[in-house]
């Protein structure tokens, strides 16, 4: 298979990357590729020009930065997962990458690369809403921060201006805070059918913040306000996490698909926000 | 030794036949140096790439190739009407999505693809008939004219396999076959049944899903001889439908079959007439090699079904009727899967009272080809769900209830002929023995078992054997080895000469210097050819013992052979090396003729072969999803002439048959579109999907078969789909008469 | 900026060698192992990130190949299936799956060989449900993975003992 030409270039440096945006607007960053090339070769993009991002040194590294952690955007998903300060810092972001795709996707792909894409069922997106992540991108105007919660628009859509790159994620630190990551993978592709992503702060047997967001269900992934509300304040038991459950889909527009009905889905995404927070007690 | 039936000997007769050796071909697949059709290149070679129709039926009213033949590198670009010898590409109508409209022609692989993007096809898009039952109707257009279309090859190889001649009666609309088996009065012995169950079944159709797509490439030389490499399961297939379309002699086409990277059925011929008539046309070679989405577009899958049982039975479980209506869904070509499958659904068990009715359709979808036992796992999902549910209504044992009605030796077939010698029952019977259904269950877990046969396939078959100056044997065969079966032919020769199987080399040649040897499908190259290697072998023995005698000074029948060297019996030390021997016969002045034989075998009778499945489910209550937790696979091999090897298959066969029950559809919209066309979305089983499966081989010989083996292939890819059902039914209570069994259809299921 | 279309020289490092190679920047690391570098046990299999047949190692990791380009693999160490053992003298996992019968058709074999050493590389000891993860990128059509697990299982008893009459 051949995919359609594209004009290449490998800057050394964040300037230069920047720079030859500017002077290639109708470019495409290229990261990890584990998203990219898979849309070119089905031909839902055919970028006329490739940016490769291997070459800056700036968008590697994982950073303590006091209260936050702060991951370059070509990190690994596997390095998310193997790395002790995001296990011990923000777990669920690493708990969230083990779950990406398999061996071979994880040792390619990218943090920054997976929030770019902005497929509806990635993995990343659900785990750093649910963390509060900002990310931190940049292009020939400047630096700028938002959240991810921002960033995220829809499917494949950021807000993200198109000559600006991400180049860092900021996660607060959730140390000590309970979390997991529960996902029904596609049998196939492997992307979530539903992914949940739960992180919980408790103090004296009372929930004193809850994150829950999910991926899979809806055109973008998103926070499950309705069913956070549920939990804030309360001495969490099973009816509590039961009427939680129930609400995490309030207010979306859950997508059906020839693998999983809305309906189905609606119920798999309770199903799973239950299982999760049970596991977390 | 020389037993003219060697099915008769004990298994501690033997020397090397059942006992486990690792395939021949095994290192050169190791190290990358497989040999598939895209590792040769040959040189000077163009390239070629499909354009592929979008739409399930259209007039094509022009196409603009301009642009395509512009592009630096391109040779040539050609049109359906232009190049009828192909037979792959439309001529004026196209009748399924993805079947291709044109091919480009480019000095490049990419400038050949890139140019196919630029060809223009203007259509006039027709309604499509999408739906088997809707083409039936009498108010349905006719998909297109039954006469513009040819059975294809390879699924016609297979249906001949189990001998279905059924009746051909009245012809709905599309339908290109009807076939019936009648017995008795199945209505009236329902109305005086005890118990009736009646449920109707839907499989979508499948693809075959090897690893390596489909690839071919030839070289037409000016003298008029044609040399093709191809992915094939059958090299004389190739060149019989080459020969045929080109209007060739045989003798000048020559087919080299590449090592194949998974058949399942679905390697038979595709593109080699058309690279022949382009390489003729344009005096260079040629190659192509499709990709992945291509492949799934336009290659032969195995067919969807609906089927509808009735089965009635009374209080005691005794079956007194079987109803059931079949309608296979073969697209836009003849096809030919209703045949096995009526006469594997009416024949299983002893049933006073038939009436099954099959129908092969015709709809704008991509034509069927043979998938791993075409037309048994349809009609056996049917068949051994409903069974269940009998079960089930009975109150009684499933295992017993088939216990209690399966045929065996002498019983009638449906077809008029009577079952052979089978294993069915002794297959039943271990089962029913094996701890499997002891161990315990856990939350939400269920067992279910089903039964499944294949007719087995027959074709003629020839060997050739010859010893090497060095004392080694050589082994010449024409067959593909896709299942490892030319390691059991080492092990067949090696036994007959008491030779170790390292000095046995089988060697494999393409149809112009091979014997002629069947496509590998239908589970029949052990089982003919094999034959045929030992015939071989044996005349060889016989040629090595009247030169030994000689040497020896000792009468033949006082000779034995074994390790390599031919013994005068009882007198230790007399004996002379098969090397000693065969120096002479390749050497200048001597007086040696070379000892080489040749080997041939036309079995008359198949040697059908049974299965029994088991499968532990554990199914998720809250949202639906299906884990196998354990498998048990009983199987009559006849004789494991390489056990581990037909454990294999069996694993093999287990691991698809849940693929069918599960994950696997290629998919169709309601349009005709086809919506599977890539790995990311047609799911087959992965690393987590299958469990250790628990395998008893059980050995009820084949009368014809060498050692009495049978086929082993695909027998084992066709009772997982009910197992599978029928643990979720034990699981859940519910039934899924829909594949795959997908969470959703699960939770949905009463 | 390297034009559509146009060639750039670039240098790869496989299996232990230096290849220089003239490729266009669409072309995937498979094809070019393949057609540049003759590496024919690099094989294609659903070119879209699912099958695994074409994984090789990128630093010693297994990545697929058709999910890369080539001009991406510049200054990484490449491993294919053709830097493990010959077929007289097979690696040990090659070894393994010959013995353990892990393979039928081949066509899944570099890849699953290739993952299984990485494996093995990094954990000398796994268990059979680290190994069907780790393997999970991997498919097989033929074999119904049992006998796959089977030798990489064998294969890492195979390695202690090595190591065990190395010491």
């Amino acid at each position: 298979m051949t995919l359609a030409a594209f004009a290449y270039q490998r800057p050394r440096s964040l300037a230069e990357a920047v720079e030859a945006m500017a002077e290639a607007p109708d470019a495409r960053w290229l990261s990890g590729g584990m998203s990219l090339l898979p849309m070119m070769k089905l031909e839902l993009a055919a970028p006329p020009a490739l940016l490769d991002l291997s070459g800056v040194e700036d968008l590697r590294g994982i950073r303590d930065e006091g209260d936050f952690l702060h991951i370059g955007a070509m990190t690994r998903h596997v390095e998310l997962a193997r790395d002790p300060a995001v296990r011990r810092d923000a777990h669920l972001a690493s708990l969230a990458a083990e779950r990406i795709g398999d061996p071979q996707v994880r040792n390619r792909g990218t943090v920054g690369g997976s929030l770019a894409h902005a497929d509806p069922a990635a993995d990343l997106p659900a785990a750093l809403l649910a963390l509060d992540a900002e990310v931190e991108a940049v292009s020939a105007r400047g630096r700028r921060a938002l959240s991810v919660q921002d960033l995220l628009l829809g499917p494949m859509m950021t807000a993200l201006e198109p000559d600006e790159l991400i180049v860092a994620i900021r996660i607060p630190k959730h140390t000590g805070h309970r979390q997991a990551y529960t996902k029904v993978p596609h049998p196939a592709s492997g992307y979530a059918v539903v992914g949940v992503a739960v992180a919980i702060h408790e103090e004296g047997g009372r929930v004193r913040q809850a994150a829950i967001a999910v991926t899979g269900v809806a055109l973008k992934a998103f926070r499950a306000a309705r069913a956070e509300a549920v939990l804030a304040g309360q001495a969490v038991d099973q009816e509590v996490l039961a009427e939680a459950a129930g609400l995490v889909c309030d207010g979306q527009d859950v997508l059906g698909d020839v693998y999983a009905s809305a309906a189905y889905r609606r119920q798999l995404a309770q199903v799973v926000t239950r299982r999760t927070l049970e596991g977390l007690r | 030794m020389a037993s003219a039936n060697p099915s008769d000997r004990s298994e501690a007769a033997f020397t090397y036949i059942g006992k486990s050796r690792h395939r021949e071909d095994g290192p050169a697949k190791l190290v990358g140096a497989g040999g598939y059709v895209a590792d040769l290149d040959p040189a000077g070679s163009w390239y070629a790439h499909l354009v592929l129709s979008p739409h399930p039926h259209a007039r094509i009213r022009g196409v603009d190739t301009r642009a395509a033949a512009a592009v630096a590198g391109v040779k040539a670009v050609y049109l359906g009407d232009a190049l009828p010898e192909a037979d792959l590409l439309a001529e004026s109508e196209v009748f399924y999505a993805g079947e291709p409209v044109a091919v480009v022609v480019a000095d490049d692989p990419a400038v050949a693809e890139d140019a196919a993007e630029l060809v223009e096809v203007d259509y006039d898009v027709l309604p499509a008939v999408v739906d088997a039952e809707a083409a039936m109707r009498p108010d349905a257009p006719l998909v297109r004219q039954l006469e513009d279309t040819a059975g294809r090859a390879d699924a016609g190889a297979h249906g001949d396999a189990a001998g279905g001649s059924a009746k051909t009666e009245e012809r709905p609309n599309n339908v290109s076959a009807v076939v019936k088996y009648r017995r008795g009065d199945a209505e009236a012995a329902r109305a005086e049944a005890d118990v009736s169950v009646t449920r109707r079944y839907h499989l979508p159709p499948l693809y075959q899903g090897f690893l390596e797509t489909h690839g071919s490439s030839a070289h037409a030389e000016r003298t008029g001889e044609t040399t093709i490499w191809t992915t094939t399961q059958g090299q004389f297939m190739v060149r019989n439908a080459v020969k045929r379309l080109l209007k060739l002699p045989d003798y000048r086409v020559r087919v080299v079959g590449a090592t194949v990277g998974g058949g399942f059925g679905g390697k038979g011929v595709l593109l080699e007439p058309l690279v022949a008539t382009l390489s003729q046309r344009l005096g260079r070679p040629v190659a192509m090699l499709l990709d992945r989405q291509q492949d799934i577009l336009v290659n032969n899958p195995g067919p969807a079904a609906d089927i509808e049982v009735t089965l009635s039975a009374r209080s005691d479980g005794t079956l007194v009727a079987i109803e059931a209506r079949l309608v296979f869904d073969n697209g836009a070509e003849r096809g030919g899967s209703a045949g096995i499958a009526c006469l594997m659904l009416a024949g299983t068990y002893r049933c006073p009272n038939l009436d099954v009715l099959g129908y092969d359709v015709m709809t704008h979808k991509v034509p069927i080809g043979a998938y791993r036992a075409p037309g048994a796992p349809q009609g056996y999902f049917a068949l051994e769900s409903a069974m269940d549910e009998l079960a089930g209504t009975l109150h009684m044992d499933p295992l017993q209830l088939r216990l209690k009605n399966a045929v065996q030796e002498g019983d009638d077939r449906p077809d008029g002929r009577t079952w052979p010698r089978i294993g069915l029952l002794e297959c039943l019977r271990a089962a029913a023995a094996h701890p499997f259904f002891e161990e315990p269950l856990g939350p939400n877990e269920g067992i279910g078992v089903a039964a499944g046969g294949w007719g087995g396939g027959l074709e003629p078959a020839a060997a050739a054997c010859q010893v090497t100056s060095e004392g080694r044997l050589v082994v010449q065969v024409g067959s593909i080895d896709i299942t490892g079966t030319n390691t059991t032919f080492a092990l067949i020769a090696a036994e007959e000469l008491g030779l170790s199987p390292d000095e046995v080399h089988v060697q494999f040649a393409d149809t112009a210097h091979a014997p002629y040897a069947g496509m590998a499908g239908g589970s029949k190259t052990t089982y003919t050819v094999g034959l045929a290697v030992a015939e071989a072998a044996k005349a060889v023995r016989k040629q090595v013992l009247e030169i030994a005698a000689e040497r020896l000074e000792a009468a033949v029948e006082d000779l034995d052979m074994a390790d390599g060297a031919v013994h005068v019996k009882g007198v230790p030390g007399r004996s002379v090396t098969l090397a000693e021997i065969a120096r002479d016969t390749a050497r200048f002045g001597g007086r040696t003729a070379p000892l080489i034989a040749e080997g041939r075998s036309a079995v008359t009778k198949s040697a059908p072969g049974f299965a029994v499945h088991a499968a532990r489910v554990a199914v998720d209550p809250d949202t639906g999803e299906v884990r196998v937790t354990g498998y048990l696979a009983v199987q009559d091999v006849g004789r494991a002439l390489n056990p581990k090897e037909v454990e294999g298959q069996i694993l093999g066969g287990v691991a698809q048959g849940i693929g069918r029950a599960l994950y696997e559809d290629l998919a169709y919209d309601s349009t005709g579109q086809p919506v599977s066309t890539s790995f990311l979305d047609y799911q087959m089983p992965t690393f987590h999907d299958v469990p250790r499966v628990d395998i008893v081989l059980v050995e009820v010989p084949a009368e014809q078969g060498p050692y009495g083996a049978k086929g082993v292939g695909e027998p084992p890819a066709i009772p997982g789909a009910a197992a599978v059902a029928n643990a979720v039914a034990a699981a859940t209570g519910r039934r899924v008469a829909t594949l795959p069994i997908t969470p959703e259809r699960v939770l949905a299921a009463q | 900026m390297v034009a559509t279309e146009e060639r750039v020289a670039i240098t790869l490092a496989v299996n232990g060698r230096d290849e220089q190679v003239s490729v266009e920047p669409r072309w995937l690391l498979s094809d070019v192992l393949r057609r540049e570098c003759g590496l024919k046990g690099v094989h294609v299999g659903c070119e879209h990130g699912v099958c695994g047949a074409c994984t090789v190692l990128l630093d010693g990791e297994p990545i697929r190949s058709c999910l890369m380009f080539a001009v991406q693999a510049v200054g990484h160490q490449l491993t294919t299936v053709e830097a493990l053992g010959t077929a007289d003298h097979l690696d040990p996992v090659q070894q393994a799956f010959w013995e353990a019968h892990g393979l039928q058709c081949g066509f899944c074999t570099p890849g699953m060989v290739l993952t299984a050493r990485a494996l093995l590389d990094r954990n000398p000891n796994p268990d059979e449900e680290t190994i069907r993860e780790t393997l999970s990128g991997n498919l097989c059509r033929c074999t119904g993975y049992q006998f796959i697990v089977d030798a990489v299982l064998l294969a890492a008893a195979k390695r202690a003992e090595d190591a065990e009459q190395g010491a």
